[in-house]
């Protein structure tokens, strides 16, 4: 499947503009590092997180008054790749408009508040207030909320490929109704249970990171895009397999850069497993190094960072336990040519 | 939003289904729990209730013996019920392979995320931990669905609160009939849980009386659990090769209501738009509706506007029920076990009651198929899923050509 990339946006622990944030990751500077604690260990964690500024224009807003801290970086990601569109969301855009948002994790911050209140001081002490914010969908619907839209809004859940899945999810939005535009979000939040979580997973070499990243997706834009549906594993050690099944799709594209999204687990192996034989030759790169991992934004992350290489990059994702996924970004000028 | 393809649509039939809910394991056992108007919530005990309002669930009590491994033996119900639903679908349609899997739910395997919870607070991590964490995410159950079967396709896996299930079916139909895909396999589940549970309680949107929906009397909510899978194929190539045609998928409209995250607009235009888009989808009128099956969970505000919904578009004519009145709320799985009793009413011409009814809400006048199932000439159905985010789905099945 084959649309096109018509603007972009992040919130990234480097930053939120486009240029400056991928000079940043292009020269391999790493953010300051923050500490979550297990308060009931003590037990310390490294996380990089988003600047407070990044969403400050989204304080006074009263949809997102109760907002989760990722629900309002999502908002602030898809407002700003519609900015980046240049697309302005009068009623007649937002009939003609989708969005579809991914996570992994889920609203974790407040769903550890509200499980803690029932732990700790019984279910009669649960947050009303809470609950509703918990919900996988909450941000997706702020966000529609935000800029009228009354049609198509969907949630996709999964492991780290779910910014691929979301992906080609919207490229099927434009194929078969009748959408002009989807604004895909990815994000993920950070607390110190999902820091143990990943600790128990093995899966915690790169730090967690909060961070938030948005696509706007029309049948043709400044970058052509191709997906893929993706491929599951069961068992880690069948994730290379899976990956070069996926890989084989793309084997006649020219390729002059590799955006993967290894990040000093198993993935490393499997990517590079499954990228040797197939392009022995393209140099590789994961922005893991700089962003983090940021399981629910990371796949787009990547392919926002495939994008301003200015090359044909194909960006692969391994996730840790559900799917594999890979997808082709090519500047339109190139395709065309 | 309504659809306006640049395509040749194709046909989309349902060759197979499997359903588990707390009304049965099995579709013979759903319809004949339909039919007889069973109540199935009992008493929640699957974790402590003694501090929440609500106390009742629709509950599945099904074990599978014959996963074959020390790790099956410790699956979670979610995975449990995926499977049983898969086995059946597979039962029916062996020679179906999915190109692809749409999948609603909106908590996966949450209770092992919650004794992982449980456990850090105590300070302490038992051996089971890390299986814990590998099995409770949204993705796992399908995951073990999928092994079970020895099928291999990717996985969308659709997270909109209480409209999941409709959500999955509604999408997979598109593709199929835009062309993309020949064979995709939908649906939903979800499992209990105690975060749920008293999520639901905490917002006072449970009952602790019967469910009643669309009665005057209503007090709201009791939550259920179970799954519904379904085989979808492009109608040549199942007819093709010989396949059972169960019923055909014809019409899909989604809507989002930005009133507010949990409470609908009072007018009831998310549910209308819903309806309207999967009736013009269809290219189906109101009046060639035989029967609705409501999303009617029994809150004040979710029967109003869908209450409201309905009458404005189909008035008083089109038989309506919700099933949720006999097994609860089971949220993500919601929107595919109400498919599968739909395809259960149009293959056995009979429309589910919708039981614990004793009293009409005057704010409108709507033909509610009360307490009894009743015989009828069902041709074609439509489903609706309402949830939180102000999510809105309706899909239109009917008979088998």
């Amino acid at each position: 499947m084959s649309v096109g990339i018509a603007g972009m946006g992040w919130v990234t622990p480097l930053g939120t503009d486009l240029e400056k944030v991928w000079a940043q990751i292009r020269d391999g500077i790493v953010p300051e590092t923050k500490t979550l604690t297990n308060p009931e260990s003590g037990r310390l964690y490294p996380i990089f997180t988003t600047p407070p500024e990044a969403i400050a224009h989204l304080a006074r807003n009263p949809r997102l008054r109760r907002s989760s801290h990722v629900g309002t970086i999502a908002v602030a990601a898809g407002l700003a790749a519609l900015e980046n569109a240049g697309l302005a969301m009068t009623p007649e855009t937002a009939a003609n408009t989708a969005v579809v948002f991914a996570i992994s994790d889920g609203v974790v911050m407040y769903t550890r508040k509200f499980y803690d209140h029932i732990v700790k001081q019984g279910a009669h002490t649960a947050s009303p207030l809470l609950f509703p914010e918990t919900v996988y969908n909450a941000p997706a619907s702020h966000l529609a909320a935000l800029l009228g839209i009354d049609g198509a809004s969907y949630t996709l859940v999964g492991d780290a490929s779910v910014g691929m899945s979301a992906l080609h999810f919207a490229g099927e939005l434009l194929e078969t109704s009748e959408v002009d535009q989807v604004v895909v979000v990815g994000a993920e939040e950070c607390d110190w249970i999902l820091c143990e979580a990943y600790r128990g997973w093995r899966l915690a070499c790169t730090p967690l990171a909060e961070g938030a990243a948005a696509v706007v997706l029309k049948r043709e834009g400044r970058w052509k895009f191709t997906t893929h549906p993706g491929a599951p594993f069961f068992h880690q050690r069948d994730a290379a397999a899976a990956l070069a099944s996926v890989l084989a799709h793309f084997a006649d594209a020219k390729i002059e850069r590799v955006i993967c999204s290894a990040n000093g687990t198993f993935i490393d192996r499997a990517e590079a497993s499954a990228l040797a034989p197939h392009f022995p030759n393209v140099p590789v790169f994961t922005p893991k190094k700089s962003l983090g991992e940021s399981p629910g934004a990371s796949a787009l992350q990547q392919t926002i960072a495939a994008a301003m290489t200015g090359e044909s990059a194909l960006v692969t994702v391994v996730g840790f336990n559900h799917q594999v996924s890979a997808t082709l970004v090519e500047p339109s000028a190139i395709a065309a040519g | 939003m309504p659809t306006t393809e640049v395509f040749q649509p194709r046909r989309v039939a349902v060759t197979a289904l499997g359903v588990v809910s707390p009304l049965g394991s099995g579709a013979a056992e759903n319809a004949a729990s339909l039919r007889a108007g069973r109540d199935c919530v009992s008493p929640v005990t699957a974790f402590d209730v003694s501090k929440t309002r609500a106390k009742t669930a629709g509950q599945i009590g099904l074990r599978i013996a014959d996963f074959g491994s020390r790790i099956g033996r410790r699956l979670h119900p979610a995975s449990e019920m995926m499977i049983a639903a898969a086995r059946e679908l597979a039962a029916g349609d062996p020679a179906f392979a999915p190109e692809l899997m749409v999948i609603g739910t909106t908590s996966g395997g949450m209770s092992f995320g919650e004794q992982f919870h449980r456990a850090l607070i105590a300070q302490r991590r038992p051996r089971e931990a890390a299986f814990w964490l590998a099995n409770y995410m949204p993705q796992k159950a399908v995951l073990d669905a999928t092994s079970d079967r020895r099928w291999s396709a990717p996985s969308q896996i659709i997270a909109n609160a209480c409209a999941s299930g409709t959500n999955a079916i509604g999408h997979a139909f598109r593709l199929v009939r835009a062309g993309k895909y020949q064979r995709i396999l939908c649906g939903g589940y979800d499992a209990l849980s105690e975060l749920v549970f008293v999520g639901f309680d905490a917002l006072q949107a449970s009952t602790a009386d019967k469910i009643r929906p669309f009665d005057r009397n209503r007090t709201g909510l009791v939550l259920g659990e179970g799954a519904a899978l379904f085989a979808l194929e492009e109608m040549e190539s199942a007819k093709q090769r010989g396949a059972q045609i169960l019923a055909e998928v014809t019409g899909y409209g989604i809507s989002t209501d930005n009133h507010h995250l949990t409470q609908p607009h009072p007018s009831g235009i998310g549910p209308r738009q819903a309806m309207e888009r999967a009736l013009a989808d269809a290219r189906r009128a109101p009046a060639e509706v035989d029967y609705i099956n409501a999303h009617g969970t029994a809150t004040a505000f979710n029967d109003a506007t869908e209450g409201t919904a309905i009458a404005q578009i189909f008035g008083d004519r089109v038989p309506v029920s919700s099933t949720k009145s006999m097994m609860g709320h089971s949220l993500g799985a919601a929107g595919a076990i109400e498919a599968a009793f739909c395809i259960l009413a149009l293959r056995g011409q009979f429309l589910p009651p919708n039981i614990n009814y004793t009293e009409a809400d005057p704010a409108w006048a709507l033909n509610i198929v009360a307490n009894t199932a009743r015989d009828a000439r069902v041709r074609c159905v439509l489903s609706n899923s309402f949830g939180f985010g102000g999510t809105n789905a309706s899909i239109i099945l009917e008979a088998a050509p």
